[in-house]
């Protein structure tokens, strides 16, 4: 049995408050993310904008253009260019700033959603 | 303003987190049934995981990274599932919060022969309240403990799903989801309308 179920848990404030990623390369310098909270599921996709400034853009926001002409997810973005989940998710929120990429973040908070839950047990019953 | 019809067509992402700990078959369920090769992609630790247990002895200011495999399911034209398969340690508890956010829920994988190695996760999802299924997965198509014996070992609620499955298996997989939706279903009936 879990052996220390009967024991205090540690203060769970000390883990609500760290921080999360801080990537400090390849984002200008910047200290922060542009948008922390940008989840790692969020679909990113290429704009007509974003397809005409591409051959002007630093290599590794073309990368991020040019790659999501289909759309993805932020994780998709990191895995394909080889980057740290944390700096893709700084250079997406970064295109999606200058209005180089649109995102579609996931539609919070799920606990309540009952239709949606249901669809999704339905989609996956297709599988075979 | 965009020029680019076919963005209004991007799907609302969904996410389920497979924890458990090394080696227990995240990668392989998530391969089984993602319609994409699994991707690895490196989240970093850095001095963000200052204060969390079992780092007290890794200097401020080092960075180490932790690999997260990942697949997709198309549920329908505008709903993606994704699967983020990640390391079962306390060590990595911080990463757990950031996959976990705005999760359906999560998928605890046990391999029977060491069901410690699972409590780090167990722990997790319980405190954070988010809906769980503890999955054990069948290694060599039997079991050494009864599923009472392994309930009473990891101290889980009786509504807590605790199901067999072989990572292998697409279809086992997929009713490992299933039970898992069907109790964020019940979970999500019983809560109050916000």
């Amino acid at each position: 049995m879990r052996p220390y179920l009967d024991a205090d848990f540690p203060d769970e404030e000390s883990h609500v408050d760290v921080s999360p990623l801080r990537p400090y390369v390849l984002t200008d310098g910047r200290t922060e993310p542009v948008d922390r909270t940008l989840e790692i599921e969020a679909q990113v996709m290429t704009t007509g904008p974003g397809t005409d400034a591409l051959p002007g853009l630093a290599f590794e926001h073309r990368d991020i253009v040019g790659l999501c002409a289909v759309p993805m997810s932020v994780a998709e973005v990191a895995a394909r260019l080889k980057l740290h989940i944390g700096v893709a998710r700084v250079l997406v929120a970064d295109l999606a700033e200058k209005g180089y990429v649109r995102v579609r973040r996931p539609s919070l908070p799920l606990a309540h959603d009952i239709d949606l839950i249901e669809r999704v047990i339905r989609g996956l019953e297709s599988i075979r | 303003m965009d020029s680019n019809p076919s963005a209004k067509a991007l799907p609302v992402p969904l996410k389920i987190v497979i924890a458990g700990g090394f080696g227990v078959g995240k990668t392989t369920a998530v391969g089984s049934i993602s319609e994409i090769k699994p991707l690895t992609t490196e989240a970093a630790i850095t001095t963000a995981a200052e204060g969390i247990d079992g780092m007290e002895e890794i200097p401020a200011k080092t960075a180490t990274t932790v690999a997260l495999d990942f697949g997709c399911i198309t549920i329908d034209e505008t709903l993606k599932l994704y699967l983020f398969g990640t390391p079962g340690q306390d060590r990595f508890g911080f990463m757990w919060r950031d996959l976990s956010h705005g999760a359906l829920g999560a998928m605890v994988i046990v391999d029977a022969r060491r069901i410690d190695d699972c409590y780090p996760a167990v722990d997790y999802f319980e405190k954070l309240d988010l809906p769980f299924v503890v999955a054990v997965n069948m290694f060599d198509g039997r079991l050494a403990h009864t599923i009472d014996d392994l309930r009473w070992a990891l101290a889980i609620s009786d509504q807590t799903p605790l199901i067999m499955f072989d990572a292998r298996e697409r279809v086992s997989v997929r009713d490992a989801l299933i039970s898992l939706l069907q109790h964020a279903l019940k979970r999500a009936a019983s809560l109050p309308t916000p």
